[in-house]
């Protein structure tokens, strides 16, 4: 993952070298050790993804382990793409969380607004229950939810499976965008109604397209989310219209013997969108987190 | 009726309309409509349902309850205090003017990145008892002396699944601890190294007074997510070895959709989401002070 921070505008350091003192100096060596050695947990699995998912079989099922490929293979990427049921899931993945990262952003994007730059009665209380509610247990929710979908004939369905992952992702989106638009000021709004335009145009043709960046973020969050759920997904989806998570446990596991290079390769591809997609998000990570709207 | 019309108070109630609707309808009816199932016999499979008054609850607090207590709090504690002091490290060390700190911050975040389930199947993988990594590691440098089957013993699954949750959370809490340190004013640290402070006691006396207030909302939700976390324990261990890793969302979800039990299923729930609400409160109130 390439990333690029937004650095000071001081000269780079190269330059200014001053001698450190030897607090300083120390305390740089302390540095470099707990980066080394938090590196070796934290980066060493991730490591062993990719080196499990290109090693061919007869390697990995041997042991020990070596932790060196001697030889790479591309072999189960090969049978990744002609797994059909596989591309299926995929199929559900992509559909189940595009629908839900648009349907939470549009219906979200209203309410933040009337939380951002309305005040009136109710409004706290609404604003706390929003936020709390995303912290209320999963599996207690599916319980009800499953029932609901079941006798309304919607278990298994794409419907089923978005409006439960909503049930995260509005919360999420919610808090997200209010903050987003706390930081457009209300002067804009005034001068927009002072040039005639009724709030409801206000809101989308000055608003909205000021947000732009902020709800296509909103968006991306939620996509995510939707696109890792595992509960919901293994719970209320039907065998056709499973999304990846519960489609990988129910290709890959429970078999007598697990095909553990051809798993970390489906990883490996799982993960990609979602690494892909933040490295967009790098920005929003902590701005929109107090709120309890990234879940760790 | 034309929104121009409306009163700012209407016209935001009329902008709110459809989440809300949305929100009664899959959050709130749902939450509560679960709660109350807890006190009728009720079966997944079969319709109808008796009233049973506070039968379920007698039955749940007499058994399962204390042990999946028991499970979740060594659980909860473990996987918020271990990455806790993983991202705290981290954050300082990547605070102390280190080269490529900027790029090894993108780096490290991709263990919280990738999906739960992912996290899930990479280290059921590391932990394999016939292949895996760790053994193979540890017996080669002749600290193990026989393969350990550290997802099938009762001690070692509770630790695993502490350590594989850990891995996945302590990149997000680093990220914001690292935030809080870059707002921490220069002057404090200069001042105090003039009147002869060293590292450990500045640390002591202007650091950790300063983050003070953003570590204590990391560890409470850090603490609020792990009290329901379902993805790692559910996947890595299904809750056992005889129950040694079974906290409250992996029984809540057991009960309902193994059992098909849901009365006892969501007697459990509520129980378990009377001690959340207690945290959610905590939150709350935090929330509320930081933001006046």
């Amino acid at each position: 993952m390439t990333v690029t921070l937004p650095r000071p505008a001081t000269l780079p350091r190269e330059r200014v070298r001053r001698r450190l003192r030897p607090d300083q100096a120390r305390s740089r060596v302390a540095a470099w050790i707990a980066v080394a050695v938090i590196g070796l947990f934290g980066m060493f699995p991730v490591y062993w993804l990719i080196v499990t998912a290109f090693t061919p079989d007869d390697r990995v099922f041997s042991f020990p382990p070596s932790l060196f490929p001697s030889r790479i293979t591309l072999d189960h990427f090969a049978d990744l793409a002609k797994n059909e049921q596989l591309f299926g899931y995929l199929v559900n993945s992509v559909i189940v969380s595009v629908i839900t990262a648009v349907l939470s952003v549009v219906v979200s994007a209203y309410m933040a607004y009337a939380f951002s730059k309305f005040r009136y009665r109710g409004r706290k209380s609404l604003m706390h229950l929003v936020l709390a509610s995303q912290m209320f247990p999963q599996a207690l929710l599916l319980v009800t939810l499953y029932a609901v979908f079941s006798a309304v004939g919607l278990l298994g369905s794409y419907t089923a499976m978005i409006l439960s992952f909503t049930t995260f992702t509005l919360p999420l989106c919610v808090w997200m965008l209010k903050g987003i638009f706390d930081t457009v000021p209300g002067s804009l709004m005034e001068a927009a109604a002072i040039d005639g335009a009724s709030r409801w145009r206000t809101l989308h043709t000055i608003v909205l397209p000021l947000a732009a960046p902020g709800l296509v973020a909103a968006g991306l969050f939620a996509f995510v989310r939707a696109w890792n759920d595992f509960i919901f997904a293994l719970t209320l989806s039907s065998p056709e219209r499973q999304t990846l998570p519960p489609g990988l446990v129910h290709t890959y596991l429970g078999e007598f013997q697990t095909a553990w290079p051809d798993l970390m390769a489906a990883s490996f591809v799982v993960s990609l969108p979602v690494i892909a997609a933040f490295m967009f998000l790098q920005r929003y990570l902590v701005g929109g987190l107090t709120a309890g709207a990234v879940k760790g | 009726m034309r929104a121009g019309r409306l009163t700012n108070g209407q016209f935001a109630w009329l902008l709110m309309l459809p989440a809300l609707a949305l929100f009664l309808a899959i959050i709130a009816y749902p939450l509560i409509s679960s709660v109350v199932t807890g006190f009728f016999e009720q079966s997944l499979v079969r319709p109808g349902r008796a009233f049973t008054g506070l039968a379920n609850f007698a039955d749940v607090l007499g058994g399962d309850f204390w042990p999946v207590l028991r499970n979740t709090l060594v659980f909860t504690a473990g996987a918020t205090i271990v990455p806790f002091l993983i991202g705290y490290a981290l954050a300082l060390a990547l605070n102390a003017g280190i080269r490529g700190s900027g790029l090894m911050r993108g780096l490290f975040l991709f263990p919280w990145v990738i999906p739960g389930v992912v996290v899930s199947f990479l280290w059921l993988w590391i932990f394999n008892a016939n292949y895996g990594v760790l053994n193979g590691v540890l017996l080669r440098l002749g600290i193990l002396d026989a393969p350990v089957s550290w997802l099938g013993e009762p001690a070692t699954a509770m630790i695993a699944v502490i350590v594989t949750k850990s891995w996945a959370s302590f990149p997000w809490i680093m990220v914001m601890l690292l935030a809080g340190l870059q707002t921490m004013p220069k002057e404090l640290h200069e001042a105090a190294s003039v009147d002869g402070a060293g590292a450990i006691r500045r640390f002591i006396s202007v650091t950790l007074p300063h983050m003070k207030g953003i570590a204590s909302i990391v560890v409470l939700l850090e603490f609020i997510w792990n009290f329901q976390h379902f993805d790692t324990i559910y996947v890595l261990t299904g809750g056992g070895p005889a129950g040694a890793t079974e906290t409250f969302a992996v029984a809540v979800y057991d009960t309902a959709f193994k059992g098909f039990d849901l009365g006892h299923a969501t007697a459990l729930g509520g129980l378990w989401m009377l001690l959340l609400l207690v945290l959610v409160a905590f939150y709350l109130r935090h929330e509320t002070k930081e933001r006046s």
